[in-house]
C-alpha cells in the first residue's frame, strides 16, 4: 500500500515534465504524422508516390547506400582504432582519446570545408601529387559521392570508436591467455574469442553510425557538389522552397519509423543508454 | 548603454499600455519624461508611435547593416519608428509556417517577387497598398498585387582570364560548350537562372523564354552535368571560382564586382544574357506593425537615396527609374538595368516562377542528382 502511494506521488512529480514533453515534442511529431496523410489532400497519396515516383526511390536508395557504406568504413576503421587503444599503455591511450575527442568536437561545417581545401581540385593533395609528377590532371576526390563518403566517415569514426572501446575494455584479458594456453594461435584467438566477445559493441556502433548518418545534411550538400542528394536535404527543400509539406512529412515519418525499428533491434543487443552515451 | 536600452523598453511598454488604455495619459507622459523622450516628439505623437516598430526579415550578414543605413535611418527620421531585423532568411516555407501558426513576428520580408506570386495566391500575404507605395518607382513588370520589387539582383557568369584570356566566352552558349571551352562549370542549385541560361544556350530568343521549356533546359543541363558542380549560397559560388574549382561559374550578379575587384580582374563577369531577378518586399498577412506603417516603410525604400544606398552597399540595382538614371558612368557596367546593360539582359518572369517554381525546382534536382 505504501509502495503504491510512493509510486503515485512519483508520477505526480514528473507529471508537469511529462506534460511539457507531450506538448513540445509529441505534439509537433503528431503534426508531422498528420501532415503526411492530409497535405495536399487527405489520403495516402504521399505514400503511394513512393511507388509512382522513381526519383523518390532513387533518393532513398542513394541515402541508404551512402549510410551503409559510411557505417561499414567507420566501424572497420573504428574497430582498429579501438583495438589499438585497448592494447596501448595508459599514457598513450589518454593521448589517443584526446585526439579522438578533439576531432569529435570540431564543427561539421569546419571539417567539411577543410576537406575541400585538402582534397579539392586545387587542394593540397592534388597540388602535391601534380608537382611530384604522379598525375597530370587533378583527381576528383570531392564534389562527388566519394567526397561525401570521406567527409561522413571522418565525422562518424568517433561515434564508432566509443561504444567499441567500451565493449573491448570490458573483456577479461585472462580469457585470451586461457585460449593461448590451450594451444590456439593468435589468429584463432582473435577470430574465435575476441571478435565474438566484441560483437555487441560492433552491432551497437553500426546502428549508432547508421542512424546518425541518415540525418546528414551539410556534408552531402557541400562535398557532394549538389549532385549527391540525401533525404535530409531533400526534406528541407520540400519544406522551405517548394512547399511540398506532405512529401516532406512522409519522408520524415519514413525515416523516423526506420530509426525506431533500428533502435528496437539495437535494444535487443544492449542497453540503449550505454550505446548512445548521453549524446545522440 | 544598458540603462538606455531599459529606458527605451520602459517607454515602449508604457506606450503599449497607454494605447491599450491600461495607463493614463499623465502617467504615460511622466514615464516618457523619465525615459528621456523629448517633449517635441511627444507633442508630435511620436512616442505613441514608438509603440510600433517595423521588423524587416532579411538574410543577415552585410544586408542588415546596408538595410539599416539605406532605409532604416530615413524611415526612423520620417516616422519615429525604429527598424529592427530578423536575420533568419524569409524562405517561402518559413513565411507560410509563420502565417499559418498565427504568430506573425515580421512586418516585411526581403524576399523574391516569385514568393509574392506563390504566397499571395495561397492567402498568406497582405496586398500592397498602391495609394502609398508608388507603381512609378519600380519597373512596370514588377509592381504586383502582393509584392513590389525594390532592388534587382541577378544571375551572370564569371570566367578565369588565365584560362580564357585570349578568346573569352561571350554568352551562355559558350558556357555550355565543353568542346570549345573544356573545363569545369558551376550553376545555382535551385534551378533559378540555370534554366533560363540553358535555354538561351540552346538558342531560345531572350524575349521568348517564358513559359520555360523545362525539359529542353534540363537536356542541356544534364549534358554538362559531369563537369558541373552546384552551389547553394553566394559565398560558395565565390569560393568555387577563386579556388579554381571551375573555369566558368555562375554567380549572383550583384557579387560579381567584388570578386572582380578583389582579384584585380583575374575573374571577369559576363553581363551579356544576365538574368535580372526582382527582389521584392512582401508583407505576411497580419503583420504586427500594421498595414499603414509597413506600407510607409516600403514607400521609403522606394526613394532614390535609399535605392542608391543599397546599390553602393550591396551591389543590388535600383528598380526606381529615377535612381537608375542617377547611377554614375563608372558604376553603370555593374548595374544590371543600366542603359548599356538593359538591351543585353533578360528580365525574370516572377509570375511563371511563382506558379511553376515548385515543379521546376524538383525536376531540376531530379536531373542533377
Amino acid at each position: 500500500m505504501a509502495a503504491l502511494t510512493l509510486r503515485t506521488s512519483g508520477w505526480l512529480l514528473v507529471l508537469p515534465l511529462l506534460g511539457l514533453v507531450v506538448v513540445m515534442f509529441a505534439g509537433p511529431l503528431f503534426n508531422i504524422f498528420w501532415l503526411s496523410f492530409t497535405d495536399p489532400g487527405p489520403g495516402l497519396s504521399n505514400y503511394t508516390a513512393l511507388a509512382e515516383r522513381e526519383s523518390l526511390r532513387r533518393l532513398l536508395w542513394v541515402t541508404l547506400r551512402i549510410c551503409a557504406l559510411t557505417t561499414l568504413f567507420s566501424v572497420v576503421l573504428g574497430y582498429c582504432i579501438a583495438y589499438a587503444m585497448t592494447h596501448a599503455g595508459e599514457g598513450a591511450r589518454q593521448k589517443m582519446l584526446l585526439l579522438l575527442l578533439i576531432s569529435f568536437w570540431i564543427s561539421v561545417l569546419v571539417r567539411t570545408f577543410a576537406w575541400i581545401m585538402i582534397l579539392g581540385r586545387n587542394g593540397l593533395l592534388n597540388n602535391g601529387l601534380m608537382s611530384a609528377g604522379l598525375i597530370s590532371a587533378p583527381l576528383p576526390f570531392v564534389r562527388n559521392e566519394l567526397g561525401v563518403l570521406i567527409g561522413m566517415v571522418h565525422y562518424m569514426i568517433p561515434y564508432a570508436v566509443l561504444p567499441l572501446l567500451g565493449a573491448m575494455r570490458a573483456i577479461d584479458g585472462r580469457v585470451m591467455a586461457a585460449s593461448r594456453n590451450l594451444g590456439a594461435s593468435p589468429a584463432q584467438t582473435f577470430w574465435r574469442i575476441w571478435l565474438p566477445l566484441t560483437k555487441p559493441g560492433v552491432i551497437a556502433a553500426s546502428l549508432l553510425v547508421f542512424i546518425l548518418s541518415l540525418g546528414f545534411y551539410v556534408t552531402p550538400a557541400i562535398l557532394g557538389g549538389g549532385k549527391v542528394l540525401m533525404v535530409a536535404e531533400y526534406i528541407s527543400v520540400q519544406v522551405l522552397i517548394t512547399l511540398k509539406w506532405g512529401t516532406a512529412a512522409m519522408l520524415a515519418v519514413l525515416i523516423l519509423v526506420s530509426v525506431l525499428a533500428l533502435l528496437a533491434l539495437m535494444s535487443r543487443f544492449m542497453k540503449l543508454s550505454a550505446a548512445l552515451g548521453g549524446r545522440a | 548603454m544598458h540603462d538606455k536600452q531599459f529606458m527605451r523598453e520602459t517607454a515602449v511598454e508604457a506606450a503599449h499600455a497607454f494605447r491599450a488604455g491600461r495607463l493614463g495619459r499623465r502617467s504615460f507622459l511622466a514615464i516618457c519624461g523619465l525615459a528621456g523622450v523629448t517633449l517635441p516628439s511627444v507633442l508630435a505623437g511620436r512616442a505613441e508611435a514608438a509603440a510600433g516598430e517595423i521588423i524587416l526579415w532579411n538574410w543577415g550578414g552585410q544586408s542588415e547593416e546596408c538595410h539599416g543605413s539605406a532605409i532604416g535611418v530615413p524611415f526612423t527620421a520620417e516616422t519615429g519608428m525604429p527598424l529592427r531585423f530578423d536575420t533568419s532568411g524569409p524562405l517561402q516555407g518559413k513565411i507560410k509556417e509563420m502565417v499559418d501558426s498565427g504568430n506573425v513576428t515580421a512586418d516585411v520580408c526581403d524576399g523574391d517577387l516569385f514568393d509574392a506570386v506563390a504566397l499571395g495566391a495561397s492567402g498568406h500575404l497582405e496586398p500592397i497598398d498602391y495609394s502609398v507605395v508608388s507603381k512609378e518607382k519600380t519597373l512596370p513588370e514588377y509592381a504586383l498585387e502582393f509584392g513590389v520589387s525594390i532592388i534587382l539582383y541577378g544571375y551572370a557568369f564569371m570566367y578565369d582570364t588565365e584560362a580564357w584570356g585570349e578568346n573569352p566566352p561571350r554568352d551562355w552558349a559558350d558556357f555550355f560548350d565543353l568542346e570549345k571551352f573544356p573545363g569545369q562549370r558551376s550553376l545555382y542549385k535551385w534551378a533559378n537562372g540555370a534554366l533560363e541560361a540553358a535555354l538561351m544556350a540552346d538558342g531560345v530568343a531572350p524575349e521568348a523564354l517564358y513559359p520555360l521549356d523545362i525539359d529542353r533546359a534540363l537536356t542541356r543541363i544534364t549534358a554538362i552535368r559531369d563537369n558541373t558542380i552546384y552551389w547553394g549560397s553566394g559565398s560558395e559560388a565565390h569560393d568555387m571560382i577563386v579556388n579554381g574549382e571551375v573555369s566558368m561559374g555562375m554567380v549572383w550578379q550583384n557579387r560579381g564586382r567584388a570578386i572582380e575587384e578583389r582579384t584585380n580582374g583575374r575573374y571577369r563577369m559576363v553581363m551579356n544574357q544576365a538574368i535580372a531577378m526582382p527582389g521584392a518586399y512582401i508583407v505576411p498577412k497580419g503583420n504586427p506593425g500594421g498595414r499603414e506603417a509597413v506600407m510607409k516603410f516600403i514607400a521609403v525604400s522606394q526613394s532614390v537615396e535609399a535605392q542608391l544606398g543599397l546599390f553602393s552597399c550591396l551591389g543590388m540595382t535600383p528598380t526606381n527609374p529615377e535612381a537608375i538614371a542617377r547611377i554614375t558612368p563608372g558604376d553603370a557596367p555593374w548595374a544590371i538595368t543600366s542603359a548599356e546593360n538593359r538591351p543585353r539582359i533578360v528580365l525574370n518572369d516572377p509570375v511563371w516562377w511563382g506558379q511553376n517554381g515548385d515543379a521546376a525546382v524538383n525536376a531540376f534536382l531530379e536531373a542533377i542528382s
